[in-house]
């Protein structure tokens, strides 16, 4: 049987699908990327079930980390997260006008009208509100990411916090629970805040028309989500593979741009090095990323000059 | 800022008896003096003005030479030297433009002792230099995307710079101009179907690579045919003129401060010529391009072209800048296939 | 015909002009409306129009332009550039009425001050729009006073609130700030309680090259406050002048000083333990 692998590798968590010639995912996974994609996509090859009768046709990489992994895995599409995002969920959802997405890193809009992306825009300033600002912000309050939602949803009167920049919040956070705000509270106000931000400066503009769904690693985040539906007073879809909807797109992708190639199962049995280093040769000083594959030197980043 | 290093050491090379000093390229260095040494909210080009003249100092420097400009730009020698000078340094800050207007020149031709013709006839040959530098520019950023070997176009345009900075005279200029000018044309070229980008913004940014992280050669890398209002010789010498047109725009009433006025209507101008997408870049808490993008929005909502805005600081993320960008460009990929 | 009703936001050129405003329409045949106290829902509103990059204070003027938009016929919103090449504006000032126009549907009374154009011909032009004819606007004007603000000078000990009326007079912004200050027993001092000329000199002294009218005026107000106990510098975020100017100033005074840089209201809480220890400092001075 043919199949696509599509991978998302993205800062905080990694995604991997495989995809049937009839687009439907027969595996899927999700692990943490701990800070290294390269590890991250052998433990996520592992856990994925290559059967042995599977022929993989193509692959797709997509995420903060697509090139490097697209270059070891020698994918045969290498293509940003927004643009896979837009095409796996048009896929599931043909008539989706608005895809809400919070990630670990960044939150965007995008747009989409007639099955094409017309429009989409991103956080500028900083990581407030997004996904690694609710993760630190629940460190410091002592509580599970993975509870935040529950715990927001029994707070009847949300305490107000100025989300805008990491910095003011958090201070603002620790002056909340000084005067005596209850954890509901300040939890239920975090993702508010979320929601009010992302709508003020992501959505900015921007006309946000129904089926709207919502992903990204913060859609879990049943707080969050309930806030989109209470402050657009419109329904919100939130697909429970939505966190998958990078890896699927791009395993789209990779199905459409397929070749006669045909990959080996043994995907892991090459040995894959980089080395960062700082290149005198002028006086940019880059900060140059050498690639080897089986000891060779394959790729070599970051340079200015065009020297390599 | 970017090349025009050239430009100025040419000038002050043949003007003063001062042992010049070229500042180091911005490097990650530069951006961690900056940043430490600047107050946290200024806007970014602060920043890397402070730490190239840091490290200019570092280097031996006892004179720093800055030009102004209209906005904050003309304080930001005031709260530079004393930055400086409290970090213990001695030196001299010389700010060329403050308030919008030029300071006084003769003081200053007097203080380096320059014979006034021969001030006069550098000058000359610098501005004209730098003209012609920006009309190589202008050709390169519309063209170098049809180019059949990436980056021959730039190779040439870095043998123009070196030549630029050993000219001899006026004539020589010219004569160099020319026959570099002729060397791009029989670049060998594909015809191709390319995406017609305009890139507006706040000056500093969009003039230096390093702070805008290479956007324009991201841009040329992708196929893009960029085009750019934004350069010295339109800060100079055609703005002024220029800003009296731009007034008669149906969107605004009144100049808005620094490139802002500029800006708006050059959004209008890309969406009446059929351009495929805008790209506007700024500096952070850049005031000026703040109460401009709204309208600028707008603008571009109204001719329905697809545009996007990029914030930079020292922290912005080189790979979120591709991302954004690559998903750009898809979706105006799709928006033409359609 | 019923009369005109005018819309007066009550944020930024408010603080500076409403003097002359209430004295100049009062002698001609309109109506004035002012918007409520900055609270927290114009703030809202504000935030719904304002780009995430733009002063607090400029957010809360769009909200209080939201919140007049249809309880007059016609906003009124100057357009400000300067008093003289050494007397600049910040550009949201310059700004204001194409920002207005641009994002909102109302009608608005314009007219520029600037050195490069007479304020009266402007006023006429303006009163036209409004069917008011050009000898009303001049006998108005000319009734109109500018009221001069004079110095409350006190033998006390004082401090010195170095501050841009707006944020520092605005009921949600500098209101609750002043009233933690207020607990001390200290004279609080205003820094546009002074003869603006004669701050703007000592401005210039203490800056040389600063070409910003109030912000020149703001710290000239330093030199003229006598037995200065201390110094509080508000602002609000992220204001393009004080950035660069306070932190100048604040490298060449030797007073104990406190920054503070308002980014929302919602985090004022932490501002009292900041002031309190300010206090401490001053105190033992």
């Amino acid at each position: 049987m043919n199949c696509y692998l599509g991978i998302d590798i993205g800062s905080i968590s990694t995604k991997g699908v495989i995809v049937n010639d009839q687009d439907e995912i027969i595996s899927s996974c999700y692990i943490s990327t701990e800070g290294s994609p390269i590890e991250a996509t052998k433990r996520l090859l592992n856990k994925l079930e290559i059967k042995d009768d599977y022929i993989i046709k193509g692959i797709g990489t997509t995420g903060s980390a697509r090139k490097i992994i697209g270059l070891m895995l020698d994918a045969n599409v290498v293509k940003n997260e927004i643009t896979a995002h837009a095409i796996g969920t048009i896929h599931l959802y043909p008539n989706i006008k608005t895809i809400l997405e919070i990630g670990g890193q960044d939150s965007k809009i995008i747009i989409i009208r007639n099955g094409i992306v017309t429009d989409y825009a991103m956080n500028t300033l900083c990581a407030a509100g997004t996904g690694s600002f609710l993760s630190s912000q629940a460190k410091r309050l002592d509580i599970n990411v993975e509870d935040f939602g529950n715990i927001a949803l029994k707070s009847k009167t949300p305490a107000k916090i100025a989300a805008r920049c990491t910095v003011f919040a958090e201070s603002d956070l620790v002056h909340k629970a000084q005067i005596g705000y209850s954890k509901e509270d300040i939890v239920a106000g975090l993702c508010k805040s979320v929601v009010l931000n992302y709508l003020n400066n992501v959505c900015k503009g921007k006309k946000l028309e129904e089926p709207i769904i919502f992903q990204g690693g913060v859609s879990k985040n049943k707080g969050v989500h309930k806030y989109f539906e209470e402050i657009l007073g419109k329904e919100v879809i939130v697909h429970p593979n939505g966190h998958l909807m990078g890896a699927y797109g791009i395993a789209l992708l990779a199905k459409k741009n397929k070749s006669n190639k045909e990959y080996s199962h043994k995907l892991l049995d090459i040995k894959f090095i980089t080395l960062g280093t700082e290149c005198h040769g002028c006086s940019n000083n880059c900060e140059l990323i050498k690639i080897y594959k089986d000891n060779e030197l394959v790729d070599t980043w970051g340079s200015k000059c065009g020297k390599f | 800022m970017g090349d025009y290093i050239i430009p100025s050491k040419y000038l002050l090379k043949h003007l003063i008896n001062y042992e010049i000093i070229e500042p180091p390229k911005i490097t990650s260095k530069t951006k961690e003096i900056g940043e430490k040494y600047s107050p946290e909210f200024v806007c970014t080009p602060f920043k890397y003005t402070l730490g190239t003249m840091i490290e200019a100092l570092e280097l031996g420097a006892n004179t720093l030479i800055q030009f102004g400009g209209g906005c904050r730009y003309g304080y930001y020698h005031e709260l530079q030297r004393q930055i400086i000078n409290d970090l213990g340094y001695q030196c001299e800050v010389i700010n060329l433009i403050s308030g919008g207007k030029l300071i006084n020149l003769k003081s200053l031709l007097k203080k380096f002792h320059i014979k006034k013709l021969k001030g006069l006839y550098y000058t000359f040959i610098t501005i004209k230099m730098i003209k012609y530098m920006d009309k190589i520019d202008d050709y390169i950023r519309l063209n170098a995307c049809y180019e059949k070997e990436v980056g021959s176009m730039k190779k040439i345009k870095e043998q123009m710079l070196k030549a630029f900075s050993e000219t001899k005279g006026y004539f020589d200029l010219i004569k160099k101009y020319y026959y570099f000018k002729r060397k791009l044309k029989k670049v060998p070229k594909v015809n191709k179907e390319v995406m017609k980008i305009g890139l507006i913004g706040e000056l500093y940014t969009l003039m230096e690579p390093m702070a805008n992280y290479h956007i324009e050669d991201e841009l040329i890398k992708m196929g893009c045919r960029v085009k750019r209002f934004t350069n010295v010789t339109y800060l100079l010498f055609q703005k002024k003129k220029a800003v009296k047109k731009y007034l008669k725009n149906f969107f605004i009433k009144y100049r808005m401060g620094s490139d802002a006025l500029d800006n708006i209507h050059h959004t209008k101008y890309l969406c009446e010529h059929d351009y495929d997408g805008i790209i506007h870049i700024k500096s952070s808490f850049c005031t000026p391009e703040v109460t401009a993008i709204p309208i600028i929005d707008k603008v571009a909502k109204e001719y329905n072209v697809p545009i996007i805005f990029f914030s930079m600081n020292l922290n912005t993320s080189e790979t979120g800048i591709k991302t954004r960008l690559e998903a750009f460009y898809d979706m105006l990929e799709m928006r033409k296939k359609r | 015909m019923s009369r005109i009703t005018i819309g007066i936001p009550k944020a930024l050129p408010y603080y500076y002009l409403n003097d002359f405003w209430e004295s100049f329409f009062s002698n001609l045949d309109v109506d004035l409306v002012y918007s409520c106290d900055t609270n927290n829902e114009i703030i809202e509103r504000g935030e719904r129009y304002a780009n995430d990059e733009m002063c607090l204070s400029l957010k809360v003027y769009l909200g209080h332009i939201d919140y007049l938009k249809d309880k007059c016929d016609y906003l009124l919103i100057p357009r400000i550039e300067d008093y003289g090449n050494r007397n600049q504006m910040c550009t949201n000032f310059l700004a204001l009425y194409d920002l207005v126009n641009n994002l909102f549907d109302v009608h608005i009374l314009n007219y520029n001050i600037s050195s490069k154009e007479d304020e009266l011909k402007s006023l006429i032009k303006m009163g036209e729009e409004i069917d008011i004819s050009e000898e009303d606007i001049k006998k108005a004007y000319k009734k109109s006073i500018k009221l001069k603000t004079d110095s409350k000078k006190s033998d006390q000990d004082n401090l010195l609130i170095v501050a841009h009326p707006y944020v520092v007079y605005d009921e949600s912004i500098g209101k609750p700030i002043i009233n933690m200050l207020n607990k001390y027993p200290y004279n609080i001092i205003y820094s546009d309680c002074f003869d603006a000329e004669k701050c703007n000199i000592n401005g210039s002294i203490l800056s040389p090259n600063l070409y910003w009218k109030y912000p020149k005026e703001n710290i000239g107000s330093i030199l003229m406050t006598p037995n200065l106990k201390g110094i509080i510098f508000l602002s609000s975020f992220p204001c393009a002048l004080d950035s660069l100017v306070n932190e100048y100033i604040i490298r060449k005074i030797d007073k104990p000083y406190l920054n503070i840089i308002i980014d929302n209201i919602d985090s004022l809480t932490g501002i009292e333990t900041r002031i309190e220890s300010f206090m401490d400092i001053v105190t033992q001075n």
